[in-house]
């Protein structure tokens, strides 16, 4: 039964892939191609439906996993604090205008950011041998302020142009997806995908807490450890691709539970394949509907995510309320 | 001596039996006794960081520059006043004057134009300046073959040279000279009446709240200071300050300018003016609005120097 | 007084251990469980029933001295093989747990590899909730609730069950059900079973009694010889006149 469900997932997911790549924003015949549209398909519209999946699929699957280990059902992978250290980082580099690795600097910065912020919430969450729940959480939320509180004062003491494209890269830019940086996306957050999958089970029992979950035979200190690891790459990986795009890691998450039940080992990789659907279709609607100005996706998503989710709340018996 | 370590209160009779496979599963699952799957993954991302780093545009056929897109819209006026408004392909949402601009194919705002509308236009060259464009946009460009040229002048006196230069790229030098003559025929004549305005304080509110001003290295400032006044904001450490209130009551200006934009500044302002209603501008009632030509470093800033001056009389 | 060792299956040797630095909980315990006994963990809030069962179960490490779990020592199991023969079920059991019963009694496979012979249903018709098997764990009631996860530690299979107050908080209807529950399992399976509890109205359950004040060892034995009034006004600061019924009736 939960076969037919994945690969219904999955169906529905390269149906979305194909029409975001032939027919958003105008359409483009693939057996009647000429140069300029081969290049767009190939080089614009390829990359950038790809990031689109990679970074939904590395925010749903992150998100899922988050909200079990924080027991948590409003956690979200940029409730570590990810998001305003790379935020942070790609605005330093915006601002400056010092690009050291060429057009690869953003990418890198956020990356940096991101990687930075984790180091500091894990040292922060680390007490006694292993990483706390509460622990993680209030070292995120605290790093989170401190951070945008520095981005704040660069934006305000910065010339206005400036600032206009740092906040389209923070609202999340799907539009500098570039096919020589999506390797290394693919080695983070396909590695970080299947270390989920494989610790499914641990993430189930440490659900039920640690103690139990010790007593079913997990290393509960270095199943957090691992698994955090992983989602602090994923995330990372994925706001140096396209930027902070929220409500995925939160919602889908929280709406694949309804149809696959709690288990991590059906709800992981619903997550990460109906984020994936999910960013691609925002982004999507978000090239589409105002040519050929393009909505920033974040935005998208949170204005798609937001009545669902609030719907969802009034109708189902979700998020363990 | 402890034979057996402990039991299990089953006896393990089943025989093995793999984990529910997903789909997505089948793809990383493999016998880990027969096959190798760590090095078979290392060699396919290999393969996979090798073609995506040698992936090539291929070249798309350039003539000479007969299609241009405009990113800017100082940029699409210059174009037009050098009458090459039917070699323009594209503009951006903001280039609305002359009319016809308004025509045009629309490719997205300036900070983030959409690169597949450009590509689709096919263009020749793609004009872009350093104020409001964004350089990693034209790397993006130069990887998709398109040919850029970037308009470099920020203030007043650079506008005649830069024209020039442009002009000259395009084929059409005789009437960028024109052009730029005019301009500095132009800025001569402010030169002159500025002469008798020697001392005169001025300050230039580009937004009321928060409230932003004109500062060194714009064109506003050289258009104050070609006009014979002193921009009280010039020795400011950005181009674009926010300044307070209390700073600007003990410089006490004796015009302001307030730039208007495209939205009503008058309601916007009031709050701000009424803050500032002990300074001698205000009191003497020379607080004036501009229009939106001075923003454009082009030929219409002529007219904004204009009402500038007018109101200096 | 120690036990053969080819018959007992836990062995605590001089352990002590602290929860701060300063101060010494526990200190110089010594006691021998052997196979198939069902033992009752008696003593005072505070008086370190918790403690001992959670290092015998391997989550607080002691200070010094040996565990010795069927012979080996507890440090030297691997997680899974240890979670093969031991199983911890702590006092509080969270509510908010988003699984159903079934998908919550399957996860004490996870120790396993291969499948053992128990399955998901015989587990759950031995302690009554197979008609439930469907419902969320968040809609049951607290004895149901404690009733799945026993049903959890039975397909999980382990010798030597430790169970942290597993009456607390619950009618005495479902009070009896367990413990009727546990002893039979001890009885059928033969799996050794150790309950922490601070119910001395609950202590004639029991084979075996170790009565624990202030990390020490005060009584060990048959709870009839053993809870004396003298003892309990030791242990339990109260002065009480013992009735003894038996009033379980199977």
């Amino acid at each position: 039964m939960s076969k037919v469900r994945i690969s219904i997932l999955v169906l529905i997911a390269t149906v979305i892939f194909c029409v975001s790549l032939f027919f958003a924003p105008t359409v483009i015949n693939p057996f009647h191609l000429d140069d300029v549209t081969k290049n767009i398909l190939l080089f614009i519209r390829f990359p950038r439906v790809t990031v689109s999946f990679l970074i939904g699929l590395a925010l749903g699957a992150s998100g899922a996993v988050l909200q079990g280990i924080l027991r948590n059902p409003l956690a979200d992978p940029y409730i570590l604090g990810i998001s305003s250290g790379a935020s942070l980082s790609a605005a330093g580099v915006l601002m400056s205008g010092f690009y050291l690795f060429g057009k690869f600097t953003i990418p890198v910065a956020a990356f940096f950011g991101a990687s930075l912020v984790s180091l500091l919430v894990g040292f922060f969450g680390w007490k006694r041998g292993g990483f706390w729940p509460e622990r993680l959480l209030l070292a995120g939320v605290g790093l989170s302020f401190l951070f945008n509180a520095v981005l704040m004062l660069l934006l305000s003491i910065s010339p206005g142009e400036r600032i206009g494209r740092t906040l389209f890269w923070i609202f999340g830019d799907l539009s500098a997806a570039d096919w020589s940086l999506i390797p290394y996306g693919f080695l983070f957050i396909l590695s970080g995908f299947v270390i989920f999958l494989c610790r499914a089970k641990a993430l189930n029992a440490l659900i039920l807490g640690d103690e139990i979950a010790h007593s079913l035979g997990f290393s509960v200190h270095r199943e957090r450890l691992l698994v955090f690891i992983s989602i602090a790459l994923m995330t990372a990986a994925s706001v140096s691709l396209g930027g902070i795009i929220g409500f995925i890691g939160l919602v889908v998450p929280h709406i694949m539970r309804f149809f696959t039940g709690a288990d991590n080992r059906m709800l992981v990789p619903a997550s990460g394949i109906g984020g994936g659907i999910f960013l691609c279709f925002a982004d999507l609607i978000g090239r589409s509907i105002m040519q050929p100005t393009e909505i920033p996706s974040g935005i998208v998503t949170a204005l798609i995510g937001s009545p669902y989710f609030l719907y969802l709340l009034r109708r189902k018996d979700v998020f363990g309320l | 001596m402890v034979k057996q370590t402990g039991h299990s209160i089953f006896a393990h009779s089943r025989s093995f039996r793999p984990p529910r496979l997903l789909p997505l599963y089948k793809i990383f699952y493999l016998d880990y006794r027969q096959e190798k799957p760590l090095k078979y993954s290392i060699l396919s991302y290999i393969l996979l960081l090798a073609t995506c780093h040698f992936l090539l545009v291929s070249a798309v056929h350039a003539e000479s520059p007969n299609r241009i897109v405009s990113l800017a819209p100082n940029l699409t006026e210059i174009l037009f006043a050098m009458g090459l408004d039917d070699r323009i392909v594209g503009v951006t949402d903001f280039c609305d004057y002359p009319e016809a601009a308004k025509r045009k194919s629309r490719v997205g705002g300036m900070y983030n134009p959409s690169l597949e509308a450009i590509a689709a236009l096919r263009p020749d060259m793609v004009a872009m300046t350093t104020d409001g464009n964004l350089k990693e946009f034209e790397e993006r460009l130069h990887s998709f073959n398109i040919r850029t040229y970037v308009f470099k002048a920020k203030r007043l006196f650079e506008l005649s040279d830069e024209i020039k230069k442009f002009g000259a790229t395009l084929g059409v030098t005789d009437r960028a000279n024109t052009l730029a003559q005019h301009l500095e025929k132009a800025f001569n004549r402010y030169r002159e009446f500025g002469r008798g305005n020697k001392g005169k304080k001025v300050l230039f509110i580009v937004w009321p709240e928060p409230l932003t001003v004109a500062g060194p290295g714009t064109a506003i400032d050289d258009a104050i200071s070609l006009l014979g006044c002193e921009n009280i904001a010039s020795r400011a450490k950005t181009s674009y300050p926010k300044y307070s209130v209390e700073e600007i009551i003990r410089q006490a200006p004796d015009v302001i300018f307030i730039g208007k934009g495209h939205v009503d500044v008058k309601a916007a302002s009031e709050k701000t003016m009424d803050k500032l209603s002990g300074v001698p501008a205000v009191k003497h009632n020379a607080v004036y609005y501009i229009g939106d030509s001075i923003y454009r470093l082009g030929p219409r800033i002529i007219k904004g120097i204009d009402e500038m001056a007018a109101c200096l009389k | 007084m120690f036990l053969d060792s080819d018959r007992s299956i836990l062995e605590f040797d001089r352990v002590a251990f602290a929860y701060e630095k300063e101060t010494e909980f526990i200190r110089g315990l010594t006691f021998s469980i052997a196979n198939g006994e069902f033992i009752g963990l008696l003593g005072a809030n505070g008086s370190g029933k918790s403690t001992i069962l959670k290092l015998a179960s391997g989550i607080l490490k002691p200070a010094c001295g040996s565990i010795r779990l069927w012979g080996k020592s507890l440090q030297s199991y691997k997680n899974k093989d240890k979670a093969k023969l031991l199983c911890y079920l702590p006092q509080l059991l969270d509510i908010n747990v988003p699984f159903k019963v079934r998908e919550l009694v399957s996860m004490g496979l996870y120790p396993y590899n291969v499948l053992p012979d128990m399955t998901v249903d015989e587990s759950l018709s031995i302690v009554g909730l197979l008609g439930k098997a469907e419902s969320y764990i968040k809609n049951l009631s607290g004895g149901e609730r404690r009733r799945t996860f026993i049903a959890m530690t039975l397909i999980q299979g382990a010798g030597l069950i430790l169970l942290d107050e597993p009456l607390a908080n619950l009618d005495i209807k479902y009070q009896i059900e367990i413990i009727n529950l546990l002893r039979e399992l001890r009885n059928k399976k033969g799996i050794s079973i150790i309950i922490a509890l601070h119910d001395i109205n609950m202590a004639l359950q029991f084979d075996k009694v170790m009565v624990i004040k202030n990390g020490r060892i005060v009584g060990m034995g048959n709870p009839e010889t053993v809870l004396s009034a003298d003892l309990l006004r030791e242990v339990f600061d109260v002065s009480i006149d013992i009735r003894k019924h038996n009033f379980i009736t199977l």
